[in-house]
């Protein structure tokens, strides 16, 4: 029919629709077993396709709005994550000045303390090196006083000095019975 | 070595007697004590181990002939033999002990920077005596380091009036 057709446009008549009104009619009515060939096949499949493509669109549309959704909430999820990790460094900061706080604090404490302590030792020190220093001179100056006083004592005791010595002694032994 | 002391001085305190010398020996040997304590060379020289005894000997008797008796020389001269010469100045001390003991006496010995007098060694040993309630023999020793005064001594017993006694407790006193 199509080459009928083909033949028919080939062969042309000076008009629109051919000069055989047979060839028309029975295109028209190839035409018509076409369509309702055509519809009559077709017609269903394209139904269920409009009738299924609202649900599947609406499916769609449901699982965008669920992705969405889960989307929106995996947001908030990192906002919250965010959030949190702020308020955590900012903990962690917060401790970490307490810490470091408390350890210069301790510090100084230990400082104050082995201060204290290195004074009172150095204090202990001088005051011994003083009492030392003290007596060693009290016992040079005893012995130069000494070493004097026996050469004073020596060369003042003449013969008289000493025959005066040995009869006060015998008087004292005697005088001591 | 105290009872080696102890029969050394015995000994000699036997001789001495026996042969009738008692009181002459131990005035020489007291003598000869106070010098040997003073003469620092001759008490080590006389104690040497290293010189031979004949040696040590013969000083004895070069130092003492004409002015000690017989007997005195010998028992100096046997104890340097010995090889005591150390131990001189206590064997000398207790056999002044042992020899005042036989006579009821006891020794005193009495250091002052001077010599006494006869005169002021019996009025010292009457003094002693007076407080001992026992007769004393003084022997007096001069040691030049009591500087001034006496240091008595009768056995365990001292009685310090020396100026070197008063100058230590005045240094102790600082």
């Amino acid at each position: 029919m199509l080459s009928t057709i083909l033949a028919a446009e080939s062969e042309g008549n000076g008009f629109w629709l051919p000069h055989d009104i047979n060839e028309v009619i029975w295109g028209t009515i190839a035409f018509v077993i076409v369509v309702g060939v055509i519809v009559w096949k077709g017609g269903p499949a394209i139904k269920t396709a409009m009738a299924a493509r609202p649900e599947r669109i609406s499916g769609e549309l449901s699982a965008a709005t669920d992705a969405l959704s889960a989307a929106e909430a995996k947001r908030d999820d990192i906002k919250s994550a965010l959030a949190d990790s702020d308020s955590e460094a900012a903990r962690i900061v917060a401790e970490a000045h307490e810490t470091a706080e408390r350890l210069t604090a301790e510090i100084i404490e230990r400082a104050h303390v082995e201060a204290a302590s290195v004074r009172s030792r150095a204090l202990v020190d001088i005051e011994s090196s003083r009492r030392q220093a003290t007596t060693d001179l009290t016992h040079d100056i005893s012995r130069l006083a000494l070493g004097a006083a026996e050469q004073v004592v020596h060369n003042n005791l003449d013969d008289t000095t000493q025959q005066s010595l040995i009869e006060a002694y015998i008087a004292q032994v005697g005088s001591s019975n | 070595m105290e009872t080696r002391t102890d029969a050394y001085a015995e000994a000699l305190f036997n001789v001495a007697r026996a042969e009738g010398h008692l009181v002459e020996v131990e005035e020489e040997l007291f003598r000869f004590g106070t010098a040997l304590e003073a003469n620092d060379e001759l008490r080590t020289t006389l104690a040497d181990p290293h010189i031979p005894a004949a040696r040590r000997q013969q000083i004895v008797e070069d130092l003492l002939g004409g002015k000690a008796g017989g007997t005195t020389v010998a028992l100096i001269s046997m104890v340097v033999g010995t090889g005591r010469g150390h131990d001189l100045p206590k064997i000398i001390s207790e056999l002044g002990q042992r020899s005042a003991a036989s006579t009821g006496t006891v020794v005193a010995e009495v250091r002052s920077a001077v010599a006494l007098s006869d005169d002021q060694q019996a009025r010292l040993a009457t003094a002693i005596s007076a407080r001992t309630g026992q007769d004393v023999t003084v022997r007096n020793v001069v040691d030049p380091s009591v500087l001034g005064g006496i240091v008595t001594q009768i056995g365990d017993s001292i009685i310090d009036g020396s100026v070197r006694s008063r100058l230590t407790q005045l240094r102790d006193a600082f």
